[in-house]
């Protein structure tokens, strides 16, 4: 039996692949959640300015839309968060492999770290405003702040629970310093890497909008959010509110998981019992 | 004289590849009760594991230490494979003393292969961690993947592999590296028996077809004598070779 090719069995259910199955039933979720929202409408406990239809919104979102606003806030807001969320990564890799290192300073800054990680980041905004301005810096700072933490903590355990028999293995058969660092200890991190980096992500993100809201941005998702506020704009609040579920859904089920997914297939840690 | 009997003639005149020469160690701190030396009960703070330890074994050989659990024989292992720098005496690799070359590979217990790469990759980590150019590597890595009869596997990840494959790629990536002495540290004790047995096979053919030097340690004594050329015997709480005996058994031909 000629098994040259990679062996990459896809079984129906690992939803890799688009299952029609799950289609139908979040279309059918959604029709149904947006049939109840119109009846909400309809019964009118709410005013139309604090509660309106959903056709309403659909047609602020054409608006929107059609004068571009949201496709710059969308491109403002991902501009602010590839720059903070990049920084993030390389500091919290830099200084988790410092923790590593130095082992003293390790132990005590993974104390920090760990309650910093979880540092709710609107409590960052009032310092950044003074520290930094009511500007595009303050609002990265913040980002920041809410972020590298979490990869900083992922790096930091990542390595060291790397199993000490690989160590052991990889010096045996000749590797050392940067070698040893990067075809071992690398990739025998990056599962727990990537969570990291997944759970930085999340928090990059929550912080971003927040920041922009608070920090009053002159362009961006947040500022969208603000100035419906101000004038009292429900229906194009309710839609900014969908643009960024969506893009927080697409980017953690697109990217993040795909590539979690890989790294967990090529290891064999997503085997189910049944092979 | 057959393939086998010639191999055995010209392995009479070889030299020393690994000698160890009073090598003793001791576990401080591990308490046990015993007798002193006026038989009087006492409480012993320390323990020695291995005591005066002389040893040698020459270009070729197949030795397997073989031993109850607690002998030393593990210690002894880590002490030769040098994992275990705190021991008193002398070991010397091909007249040399010990040092960080990678003239000594291991193959563990459990395999211990890289997850995140294929068989082909795990085969070439030495060569390529030795900054071996990529064309050189290859001619190597397949000639061994195909020594120990995995070339259909050879871009598998290793979670498809079964245990005794997973082996026989820890026992490739070892002479990929042309090493001077292979430490095995009960390799096959995690296997089945069928496996087991389909494994001492091919191990003794690469064996004869490479003739490395082999320091193959198990409590099995059936393998012990079955794979070695010399069998070493130690006993707990003895901390020295108990009985040493050369096995007469007919080599395998290597061409079967």
């Amino acid at each position: 039996m000629q098994n040259s090719q990679r062996h990459q069995q896809t079984p129906k259910k690992q939803g890799r692949k688009i299952d029609f199955e799950d289609l139908a039933n979040i279309t059918l979720f959604i029709a149904v959640f947006i049939g109840i929202w119109q009846l909400v409408f309809m019964l009118g406990i709410w005013p139309e300015v604090s509660m309106p239809s959903p056709a309403m919104v659909a047609e602020s979102f054409a608006g929107l839309l059609q004068d571009f606003t949201l496709v710059t806030s969308i491109g403002m807001t991902m501009y602010r968060l590839g720059i903070g969320f990049t920084i993030s990564i390389t500091i919290g890799i830099a200084i988790g492999l410092a923790m590593v290192k130095f082992l003293g300073f390790g132990k005590t800054m993974s104390s920090f770290a760990v309650g910093l990680q979880s540092f709710p980041s609107v409590a960052w905004v009032p310092f950044a405003i003074l520290l930094i301005g009511l500007n595009d810096l303050g609002i990265l700072f913040v980002v920041i702040m809410s972020s590298v933490f979490s990869v900083m903590m992922s790096t930091y355990s990542g390595i060291r629970n790397i199993p000490p028999l690989y160590i052991r293995a990889s010096r045996n058969m000749g590797a050392k310093g940067f070698s040893l660092f990067r075809y071992v200890m690398i990739p025998a991190a990056t599962p727990s890497l990537l969570v990291g980096i997944k759970q930085a992500w999340s928090f990059a993100w929550h912080a971003l909008i927040g920041a922009e809201i608070l920090i009053a941005a002159t362009a961006g998702l947040g500022h969208i959010l603000l100035v419906g506020r101000e004038f009292q704009l429900m229906d194009q609040i309710i839609a900014s509110m969908i643009t960024i579920f969506a893009i927080g859904l697409l980017f953690d089920r697109i990217m993040f998981s795909k590539l979690e997914n890989k790294v967990r297939d090529k290891w064999g840690l997503n085997q189910s019992i049944e092979r | 004289m057959s393939t086998s009997e010639a191999h055995k003639v010209t392995k009479l005149a070889r030299k020393t590849m690994l000698k160890l020469e009073n090598v003793s160690k001791v576990y401080y701190g591990k308490s046990h009760v015993g007798r002193d030396d006026n038989n009087d009960s006492r409480l012993f703070l320390e323990h020695v594991v291995l005591n005066n330890l002389n040893l040698s074994i020459g270009e070729g050989e197949f030795i397997t230490i073989v031993g109850r659990s607690g002998c030393g024989k593990s210690t002894l292992f880590n002490i030769v494979s040098g994992v275990d720098r705190s021991y008193i005496g002398v070991i010397q690799i091909d007249g040399k003393p010990q040092s960080t070359n990678i003239d000594r590979i291991i193959i563990f217990q459990e395999a211990v292969l890289f997850p995140w790469l294929t068989v082909y990759e795990n085969v070439e980590f030495g060569l390529k961690a030795a900054k071996l150019p990529k064309n050189k590597r290859r001619d190597i890595v397949m000639h061994y993947i195909e020594l120990v009869q995995l070339t259909n596997f050879a871009n598998t990840f290793i979670h498809w592999l079964s245990g005794g494959m997973k082996q026989k790629v820890a026992i490739a990536r070892a002479l990929v590296l042309d090493p001077k002495i292979l430490l095995m540290d009960e390799p096959f004790a995690a296997l089945d028996i069928q496996t087991r047995t389909i494994l001492y096979n091919q191990l003794l053919q690469t064996y004869e077809r490479t003739n490395k030097t082999i320091l193959f340690v198990t409590h099995n004594i059936n393998e012990a004598v079955a794979l070695g050329d010399r069998v070493i015997v130690m006993y707990p709480l003895l901390a020295n070779v108990w009985k040493e005996f050369t096995v007469d058994l007919p080599s395998p031909d290597p061409d079967n």
